[in-house]
């Protein structure tokens, strides 16, 4: 191999030829400072701060040039260090000091330099136009501030992990790390495998740790870890650094590895043994019971559990299983299914936080692994354990979640037999659209997990018409109508849907015209409800009926406050109807001479719908607020209730979510009927006050007041 | 209850009633002595004031059943008003304009009080809740007054502390029988004790101090014990002590001054609520418990006079 000799501040060396400088002067220990530059990687010269004096015009960049014979290198001439010191103290200008990485480890490369460089307060100006940060991915936190595109990570990716994920995207002073087409990068195909991450030299890119997480378990070994089939292809960077955060239990038989209701952060993923999953809150919806005759004057209204045999509500569902946070459902009349070895559950509670769905007992000794968020992320982008949950949904689960969306319960084994490997399972981050109104309709989705928001366009703004859990479908208006989505369909959290394509979908109604009837149904309720909505959201011109959610509301709890005396018999009465517990309280915003009570409002936007982990409370399609009978009473709906109008009321051990049922027994609201003043009414607002508001009367639904059922 | 239109049904009834009573009563003027209790005009009158007064009673039993479905207590409400209204008239009618002796004097001036009381507790319905309305924009639960004030405090306390950097205020403990002195003492002593209570904050200490002075000594004592008879308890005085304190104040502590301003308006509708609200319900202390006593004294009235 022929050698090339030069000299580096006064050495004469020699090397092979096609070394560069930044090589030849490391091999014979004289350390040139770089930021862009591993050893791993391949050299690209972008940061200039390996920047040496070769005796030409300009510097050279001393990691991309080759030695050449005869060749004079000065690396730290006085000239050389004040041209390095004026870079680093240009990329400190653009740098946030202290970076998360400096803050955490103090081993922030760039600041690192600057310090020994003297660099403290650069004299050039900050740049004003922030570059943000990108929290979407749950391992990894993106902040572009701290980012000093030096395209390490960018080599990392795509030339160490061969991901091709992370490109430069923008130019000049716009530009920045982007994730495929500039996508967040929870929204991106990154598998977190963790390489960006240890490239970065600042704290541009660093690892997300769920702070004062202590999983109880064993801790596993990363090494351990990744002999397991389900880990194949899992970052062993990413678990070095994550380290505690899945564990392994050993669960004797019996014994209760979750609740249902009880909040939670951690997936399980069963690797031996079997566990049974059951609701053991009783099935019963919450109602009044209902005193006939004469008697019917004296009796105060009990609230008591009946199921779905011993009362019947209109517009029962008729759902025939309980969607829960599993790869299984639960069937309704006996609620309990078994989970083997190789299945994952307690995806939604671990990725959003909602409440368990379940109780899950170890039905034999079992063993578990138990995994926070960053963990169960890292897994789902992994193609190969993501292939086979798919594959075992497939298998086991596609059937009952079709069968449990009550439109397709008679459908036969063979046509789902037939849509099993025809369905595509597709997946959305939070905030991610899913179908956009007014694009063409091609198919048909089924929600597996999480909540969807169906929202509508509308000259003053989205109007949000539902939200979508588990076991919900949506698209068919759009497949059955004119071709074109009739709303936007946005992932609320993390959101996996079963698609049917158009062609499939018209299969099938072809083939079963009863589906086709039942779906048409379906669709014209709808489509009527979104219209009324629609109607009723005419731009209003005064600002506190809006900024009071009060445009959002369909029946409200008004007391006149000319005629209220304050004796709060409304109260006395509410509380005497329930069982000596107050459904509403004489206290909330005032509009104009009103005082709108808290108590339930049936929300055009229902938040409380959000996150319910079995999906159970609902709106009716005359667009009330209903809670269905498998309520595990998690206490969810009354936390996201924005205005405090719901409660939970307890039967013995177990809760149930309760609203006002406007006592529902009786022709008039009991707190209606026991103010002695004229002062209380339920009401619809728009029609209430459409005159104050001067809107139009827009629906001839109801009269005005006390007849919101 | 506002006594408006929706009332006309209950007026022309009850005017109705009271003319048929007149024009019954007009021919016995004219021919012979006015009817008496014991005549046979007397006794209807009676007898018909008598159940008006029952029916009027009852209003409180049906406020105590409030689910009972036997007629919306509006209703109740409203003949309550009117036919207790229309009872003294007929009782007069009934009595031949005389109050009697002993028991039936006594009877017919405690009457008279119940009526008033209810005609004044009448215009007070009337008219108080448009003042609480208007005056009140704040209102809160009634009930709840006593923990909002004790809120209004410790918000006084965190705005300055915040403004001037330290505030140490006295504070009475939160449950006085905890404290090992306070419970040998007893609860009288307990009550009485105070700690001593450091708040830091982050503002400097130097030039809030005009303001802290001004806090710790005309707005906490009226947050800590309203009274009426405050200084601050008058808007415009508070706000002419608020410009001078304003004066001495860097910019930057001209919003916590604001802010204190705005919590003593809160605690002045809070005073002014305690007030309207004991006015709208303190009459019923004399209405109510007489009411009683005039039905109890009615039923002996109407056992004497029929038995004897």
């Amino acid at each position: 191999m022929s050698t090339v000799a030069l000299t580096i501040d006064g050495r004469e060396i020699a090397v092979p030829k096609g070394t560069t400088i930044f090589d030849a002067a490391r091999l014979n220990g004289i350390a040139i400072p770089t930021l862009c530059h591993q050893q791993n990687q391949t050299p690209v010269g972008v940061c200039r701060v390996c920047v040496v004096d070769v005796g030409a015009r300009v510097y050279a960049a001393s990691c991309i040039r080759e030695c050449e014979p005869g060749m004079k290198v000065q690396t730290a001439s006085a000239p050389v260090v004040q041209a390095r010191t004026t870079l680093i103290e240009m990329l400190m200008a653009d740098h946030p000091t202290p970076c998360a990485r400096q803050e955490r480890s103090g081993d922030c490369e760039l600041e690192t330099m600057a310090a020994a460089a003297g660099v403290s307060q650069p004299r050039f100006a900050r740049r004003l136009s922030p570059r943000g940060r990108d929290d979407s991915s749950l391992s990894i936190a993106v902040d572009h501030e701290a980012c000093i595109l030096c395209d390490r990570c960018v080599r990392g990716c795509d030339d160490i992990k061969k991901n091709m994920v992370i490109g430069r995207s923008g130019r000049g002073y716009t530009a920045h790390i982007g994730f495929d087409l500039d996508l967040p990068m929870g929204s991106s195909t990154c598998v977190s495998c963790g390489e960006c991450m240890v490239s970065c030299p600042t704290g541009a890119l660093t690892n997300k740790r769920v702070v004062d997480a202590q999983l109880e378990g064993d801790r596993l070994d990363p090494e351990w870890i990744l002999q397991l089939p389900v880990f194949k292809g899992v970052s062993g960077t990413f678990l070095e650094l994550n380290q505690g955060a899945v564990v392994k239990r050993s669960i004797p038989a019996g014994e209760t590895i979750c609740r249902e209701g009880e909040f939670g952060s951690t997936a399980f993923y069963i690797l031996e043994g079997t566990v049974e999953v059951s609701i053991n809150t009783p099935i019963g919806h919450v109602q009044q019971q209902d005193a006939g005759g004469l008697s019917r004057w004296f009796r105060r209204i009990r609230s008591t559990l009946a199921d779905r045999q011993a009362h019947t509500r209109t517009e029962e569902s008729g759902r025939r299983y309980i969607p829960i946070d599993a790869p299984v459902d639960l069937p309704y009349e006996k609620p309990i299914a078994e989970l083997a070895a190789g299945d994952l559950f307690g995806e939604m509670t671990c990725m959003s936080f909602h409440p368990r769905s379940a109780t899950v007992r170890a039905k034999t000794p079992v063993v578990v692994l138990e995994m926070l968020r960053n963990v169960l992320d890292i897994l789902q982008k992994n193609k190969t354990f993501r292939a086979e949950l798919d594959r075992k949904y497939r298998q086991r689960a596609l059937e009952t979640h079709i069968r449990s969306v009550p439109v397709f319960a008679a459908m036969p084994p063979d046509f789902i037999g037939y849509l099993r490997e025809r369905v595509e399972l597709m997946r959305f981050s939070p905030g991610e659209v899913i179908v956009r109104q007014g694009d063409a309709a091609d198919a048909f989705y089924l929600v597996r997990m999480g909540f969807v928001k169906v929202s509508e366009r509308h000259p003053g703004g989205d109007v949000v018409l539902t939200y979508l859990g588990r076991g919900s479908y949506f698209g068919e208006m759009g497949l059955l109508g004119g071709g074109v989505r009739t709303a936007t369909c946005t992932a609320l959290d993390h959101v996996d849907v079963v698609k049917i394509a158009g062609e499939d979908f018209h299969l099938m109604l072809s083939r079963f015209p009863a589906v086709r009837e039942a779906l048409e149904k379906v669709a014209q309720e709808r489509a009527a409800m979104n219209q009324r909505r629609a109607a009723a959201t005419e731009t209003v011109p005064i600002d506190d009926f809006l900024n009071q959610g009060l445009m959002e509301a369909q029946s409200l709890l008004v007391l006149d406050l000319e005629k209220c005396t304050r004796c709060d018999q409304c109260v006395k009465a509410c509380a005497d109807a329930h069982e000596g517990v107050t459904r509403l309280v004489r206290e909330g915003l005032r509009f104009d001479k009103y005082l709108v009570a808290t108590s339930c409002r049936s929300c055009r936007d229902p938040l409380c719908m959000v996150g319910c982990p079995v999906g159970s409370i609902r709106r009716r399609n005359s667009m009330e607020i209903i809670i269905e009978d498998w309520c595990v009473g998690c206490g969810l709906c009354v936390r996201n209730c924005p205005y405090g109008n719901l409660n939970l009321h307890a039967f013995g051990a177990r809760r149930k979510a309760t609203g006002c049922d406007l006592c529902m027994e009786h022709d008039e609201p009991s707190c209606v009927y026991a103010c002695p003043h004229d002062a209380a009414h339920r009401v619809e607002p728009l029609t209430y006050f459409g005159g104050m508001l001067g809107i139009r009367e827009q629906t001839a639904k109801g009269s005005t007041e006390g007849t919101s059922k | 209850m506002l006594i408006d239109r929706s009332h006309r049904g209950w007026a022309m009834a009850s005017a109705a009633i009271l003319g048929a009573a007149v024009v019954a009563y007009v021919p016995y003027t004219l021919r012979s002595a006015p009817p008496g209790g014991g005549t046979m005009l007397g006794l209807v009158y009676g007898t018909t004031a008598f159940g008006f007064m029952a029916y009027a009673t009852l209003l409180a039993l049906r406020k105590k059943f409030p689910i009972w479905r036997i007629g919306r207590t509006q209703s109740w409400m409203r003949g309550h008003l009117w036919l207790g209204a229309l009872s003294l008239p007929l009782v007069l009618l009934h009595s031949g304009f005389l109050f009697g002796h002993g028991l039936t004097s006594i009877l017919m001036w405690l009457f008279v009080v119940v009526w008033a009381s209810g005609l004044f507790g009448a215009w007070l319905q009337h008219t108080m809740p448009r003042r609480l309305l208007r005056e009140v924009p704040m209102e809160t639960i009634y009930e709840q007054i006593g923990r909002v004030r004790a809120q209004l405090l410790d918000e006084g306390d965190a705005v300055v502390a915040d403004a001037c950097g330290k505030l140490e205020v006295e504070v009475a403990p939160p449950r006085p029988q905890l404290l090992p002195a306070a419970s040998a003492a007893g609860p009288a002593v307990a009550s009485h004790l105070l700690v001593s209570v450091l708040r830091t904050g982050s503002g400097g200490a130097d030039a809030g101090a005009p303001l802290r002075d001004f806090y710790l000594t005309e707005i906490r004592p009226f947050l800590e014990a309203p009274s009426r008879r405050h200084p601050v308890a008058d808007a415009a005085a508070a706000a002419v002590m608020a410009a001078k304190v304003r004066a001495l104040l860097p910019p930057a502590l001209h919003a916590p001054l604001e802010d204190l301003a705005n919590l003593c308006e809160e605690e002045r509708q809070l005073l002014r609520q305690e007030r309207l609200h004991g006015t709208l319900h303190a009459w019923l202390i004399v209405h109510v418990p007489l009411a009683y006593a005039v039905m109890v004294l009615a039923v002996v009235h109407l056992v004497m006079a029929l038995r004897f």
